[in-house]
């Protein structure tokens, strides 16, 4: 069917939010639809004709509007690409693709319809008991069904682009929901100077007030009282004040600590910290269960209301409304002032509101009202034609039945309260029978609630209470919460029994008919979850999981008081409607909203451009960029060990330890003893967790009495510096640590010439007899004040330079410059990293993990046993008494293959062992490196096997480092 | 986790500025038995209610502090320099 273009609207009126004067068209299945400005897609759909929208998640069942505010499942479609959008709450754009999803080869024809006889082969929770069997059919059935049932498609095809932005944002106040109550608890607030933000998830302030013509006598200073010239007087308040930041098509989806609120608006995400939230979020209209409840024609009463008021839709010719209370009477008297013939009014209740000015009024317009009857079944295959009542007794429908032509179905089936974010927040709920809903009990802190969302229902009290409390949150300090306690304001704002006997329970009855559905998301039944109870799952939760019900993109907006209730009653005990958890998000989000752009900080040491001049080729190590190689790594490790290397090491981490009890801070701290440095000597240093294990090692240089120059692992200098202050401040040293890991670059000078090139620098004798290994000086070098250290992390003659981090480049070219006669040679970490192998020097996290000791690392002489104290002493003890299994030692492969890092140390075809480091040796063409061992094989020249591309290739163990192995090149 | 706390250097601030240091514990004398060692070490009181604990604001100034908060409602009753704690 080609939906026709039918423009006959309603006369212009002020409760509508449509222009006119400016046409718009978008693009609906190939097919170009006029709209005009204002109109949400869903509204030009449904004025060009279109009625049906989806097809269900399971059956396949045609769906037309239900809700027209933004919550049921049944209006979604694919817009611009982008899958399951609530096609009634997007304004109309210029230009716009809309596509309808889960239906082939049209929604208007849709053969996977078939499934919707298959019904009783798909009970509830079919997937768990069907198919299973042989084994394999699942696998050949769970993609089909998977294919059928569903929403629409990410096309995963485009790469979409990130393109979310996101915010963090801080409000004194943040009200959530637009109407009423909301406008006015905003504006009470700001009125005390409070900075207040205001949301709504409709496009327009005003809430259901937009689409009210009620006349609301004495609410004391608004100047209309017609509902919705207050709710406009209400707006233009609120727009006007520079204290209040509306934020509109905007869902707060989540409630999180510390007042914690997720906002989305289109595609900005803000995390916005709020002093105080006011949630003013209203009720939900629930359908009523009946047989073929989901027909396109079957809405929600508010629904037709807001296609009358909002957009001049006239939905339908001639309508049966089905009502529990008096809601149903004020949208039938809406649509019967828009021209529609009112069949029949179905009331559940028994006897005739007769206070109620608009059912008086519909009675004098001879309008059939049937109490204490219930509406059992619309007719109709694509939408409605009929419908079919039956009178009530005890509750159930008796035989006497009247059926009714017509093509609009009205229901109202009661409300529930928006209350996601107050029962994420931790509410209790209770079910209060006079106004047949879920009542909030005490808030928790700076956390309020205003309006109908908490039972006020009266706006005259509902707009004076909320007043209260906006400008009650402006003033009170936290903690004083009594203005939102229910039990303090309820009762004196509001009389609950004066609205008793309006409303009733909406009657259930399960006999009449298989297709009462109740959560039109996942398209369960009223006898789905009766079967559910049946089959065993009685509990909220569970019943919940094995029907999926309140589980679709409604997130039980439309139907988690109706599947509280028939549970309730199935099991025979009303008061035990409780609710399920509720958490974020409030509404289906897009995933890219949630997730957080990519920003990884890189670190650039003060030479960074003088390694890429040199084109060095860069890599990530932990949060820094370092030089891997320059030329080649062979020929960078040969130029150190025959001539002179130049290295950047400003990445290195550094302390400066300074305070009368600096030296006791170090010794305990450490494993070894620092407090009998001599002035200007260095040590190596272990560092341990209490358990004994390596936190991390490096050079401790003692400056003076009370300074310490330390060096940590390059990506350890956070945890370090952490650590150094928690045993600071735990055992009240005099002690304070300062990270001057920028403010210093450092350069290590290494090879048999470094004296020569350094010496040209510097007026520091650097001869071995006068500045020897381990040793500290400070002068100028190059005209630059240096800390020297000389020590040999690569195993040569060398010294670490560290000067401020401004003369970076100059120290750099100084060097290279100095050294040139002798071709010095900038070597990269992967020259560093198998020149210290050859020296048998471990890397910390490389060569050790979460389990390493000092002991089983090999360096016992580095822990000091017979101080009194240090961090893992106890554990060390019990570690060297006991013994422990593994060991770390070196190696030599036997053949010419390298192993990786990571290769297991097999014997007997089990892994025993592995290795942490190997490389190719440039002195011996072999591969060698650092392996861990079961600690009885950990034998000098034992042979043991390394696992190499499903080969076990031998290798002998040695704890002698391959270069220079008693340090007589160090001390040269 | 989402609650602030309220540093005594920088003011309320998001919990991700900080780092959590675990309960407060008495370190043993130096040869206390292997049993205490062993108790401090690897053994929490991990209780569900209010407890004190180390915190280090790692994106702040720097400092560690110590919380009184509840473990069950993360409720943050004070936080204060360890010098402060009385």
């Amino acid at each position: 069917m080609l939906p026709k273009q039918t423009p006959d609207r309603l006369p212009s009126h002020p409760t509508q939010e449509i222009d006119r004067s400016v046409s718009v068209t978008f693009n609906f299945n190939g097919r170009t639809v006029h709209a005009y400005s204002g109109d949400t897609l869903a509204s030009a759909l449904y004025s060009s004709g279109v009625r049906i929208y989806t097809r269900s998640f399971k059956y396949h069942r045609p769906r037309g509007l239900l809700c027209s505010a933004g919550r049921c499942p049944n209006c979604m479609m694919t817009v611009n690409g982008i899958p399951n959008v609530r096609t009634c709450s997007v304004l109309v754009e210029e230009g716009m693709v809309v596509k309808q999803q889960n239906a082939w080869p049209s929604t208007e024809h849709d053969l996977f319809s078939i499934l919707d006889r298959m019904d009783r082969f798909l009970p509830v929770g079919f997937y768990y008991k069907i198919f299973h069997r042989p084994k394999q059919l699942w696998n050949i059935v769970g993609p089909i069904v998977r294919r059928m049932a569903g929403l629409g498609y990410v096309q995963t095809r485009v790469v979409e682009e990130n393109n979310y932005s996101h915010e963090t944002r801080h409000v004194d106040v943040l009200v959530v929901g637009g109407g009423a109550s909301g406008m006015s608890a905003a504006l009470s607030a700001s009125r005390r100077g409070k900075q207040v933000m205001l949301v709504d998830d409709q496009q327009l302030l005003g809430g259901r007030l937009r689409f009210d013509g009620n006349l609301y006598d004495g609410i004391p200073g608004v100047t209309s009282d017609v509902g919705y010239e207050i709710a406009d007087n209400l707006s233009k308040l609120v727009t006007r004040n520079r204290n209040i930041e509306v934020m509109l098509g905007t869902t707060a989806f989540g409630l999180y600590e510390g007042n914690l609120i997720g906002l989305i608006q289109g595609r900005s995400k803000v995390k916005l910290r709020s002093g105080k939230v006011i949630l003013a979020t209203g009720i939900y209209e629930q359908p009523s269960i009946f047989d073929r409840n989901d027909l396109p024609g079957v809405m929600l009463s508010t629904a037709i209301q807001r296609l009358i008021h909002l957009k001049g839709i006239i939905p339908g010719r001639s309508a049966v409304v089905s009502t529990c209370d008096d809601q149903g009477y004020r949208s039938a008297l809406d649509m019967l002032k828009a021209g529609i013939r009112i069949v029949a009014i179905i009331d559940s209740r028994e006897r005739f509101p007769n206070e109620l000015l608009a059912a008086r009024e519909l009675q004098e317009n001879g309008v059939l009202v049937l109490m204490s009857h219930m509406l059992i079944r619309a007719e109709g295959t694509k939408h409605v034609v009929g419908a079919a009542a039956s009178r009530l007794s005890d509750g159930h429908a008796t035989t006497e039945e009247r059926e009714f032509d017509c093509d609009l179905i009205a229901m109202s089936g009661g409300f529930q309260p928006a209350d996601s974010l107050l029962r994420q927040a931790g509410c209790e709920l209770s079910y209060n029978k006079s106004i047949d809903r879920m009542v909030a009990s005490p808030m928790p802190d700076k956390l309020y609630a205003v309006g109908r969302v908490i039972g006020n229902d009266n706006l005259g009290k509902s707009i004076v209470h909320a007043r209260s409390v906006g400008s009650g949150v402006a003033e009170v300090k936290s903690a004083d919460n009594a203005l939102s306690t229910p039990a303090n304001f309820m009762h004196e704002s509001q009389d609950l029994t004066e609205i008793k006997n309006c409303t009733a329970p909406s009657p259930i009855d399960l006999s009449q008919g298989a297709k009462q559905f109740v959560c039109f998301c996942e398209d369960v039944t009223a006898r789905d979850i009766v079967r559910g109870i049946d089959e065993g799952f009685e509990d909220i939760e569970t019943l919940k999981r094995y029907t999926t019900s309140t589980m679709g993109p409604c997130q039980g907006k439309m139907c988690h008081k109706h599947f509280a209730n028939i549970r309730a009653k199935s099991l025979d005990n009303v008061d035990s409607a409780v609710y399920t958890t509720a958490r974020p998000p409030v509404t289906p989000i897009p995933l890219g909203a949630l997730a957080a752009q990519v920003h990884t900080p890189i670190k650039r040491t003060p030479l960074d451009r003088k390694h890429r001049e040199l084109g060095a080729k860069m890599i990530e190590l932990g949060p820094w960029y370092r030089p891997h190689t320059y030329t080649s790594s062979s020929n960078e490790c040969l130029s150190v060990r025959n001539t002179v290397g130049i290295i950047d090491v400003s990445t290195l981490g550094k302390l400066e330890v300074v305070g009368q009890d600096a030296k006791t801070l170090l010794d305990k701290v450490y494993t070894g003893n620092f407090s009998t440095l001599k002035k200007g000597q260095i040590r190596y240093g272990i560092l341990c967790s209490e358990d004994g294990t390596i936190l991390d090692d490096g050079t401790v240089t003692r400056i003076s009495e009370d300074r310490y120059f330390v060096t940590t692992t390059t990506g350890n200098i956070d945890v370090i510096e952490e650590w150094f202050k928690w045993w600071t401040v735990g055992t009240g040293l005099c002690a304070h640590i300062t990270n001057v890991t920028s403010s210093y670059a450092s350069i290590n000078v290494a090879g048999p010439m470094a004296r020569d090139t350094l010496r040209k620098l510097t007026k520091i004798d650097l001869s071995s007899d006068s500045f020897r290994y381990m040793w500290s000086r400070r002068g100028m070098v190059a005209g630059v004040q240096t800390l020297f250290l000389r020590i040999g992390f690569v195993g040569e003659t060398g010294w670490e330079l560290h000067f401020p981090a401004e003369y970076a480049e100059h120290m750099w070219e100084s060097i290279m410059d100095a050294g040139k006669e002798y071709q010095i040679t900038p070597f990269g970490v992967e020259a560093q990293r198998i020149l210290r192998l050859e020296k048998k020097h471990l890397i910390v996290n490389q060569d050790t993990d979460a389990v390493s000791t000092p002991l089983s690392g090999d360096m016992a002489w580095a822990v000091k046993f017979d101080k009194d104290d240090f961090i893992g002493r106890s554990s060390l003890i019990s570690a060297r008494d006991s013994g422990y299994s593994e060991k770390l030692i070196g190696f030599n492969m036997k053949g010419s293959e390298v192993p990786e890092d990571g290769s297991p140390i097999v014997s007997e075809n089990l892994p025993v062992g592995r290795v942490t480091s190997s490389r190719r040796s440039p002195i011996t063409g072999q591969g060698f490196g650092l392996v861990w061992v079961p600690a009885d094989m950990a034998e000098e020249g034992k042979v043991v096997h390394v696992r190499v591309g499903g080969e076990n290739l031998p290798a002998e163990l040695t704890f002698i480092p391959a270069y220079d192995p008693d340090g007589i090149k160090l001390r040269e | 986790m989402a609650f602030l706390l309220n540093c005594p250097n920088c003011g309320e601030r998001n919990v991700g500025e900080f780092r959590f240091g675990g309960e407060l514990k008495v370190r043993p004398e130096p040869n206390s038995s292997r049993d205490a060692w062993t108790d401090y070490i690897y053994f929490h009181r991990n209780v569900a209610g209010d407890q004190s604990e180390w915190w280090y604001h790692s994106f702040g100034c720097r400092k560690w502090m110590v919380a009184l908060r509840n473990t069950v409602t993360n409720e943050v009753k004070d936080v204060l320099f360890p010098e402060d704690v009385s």
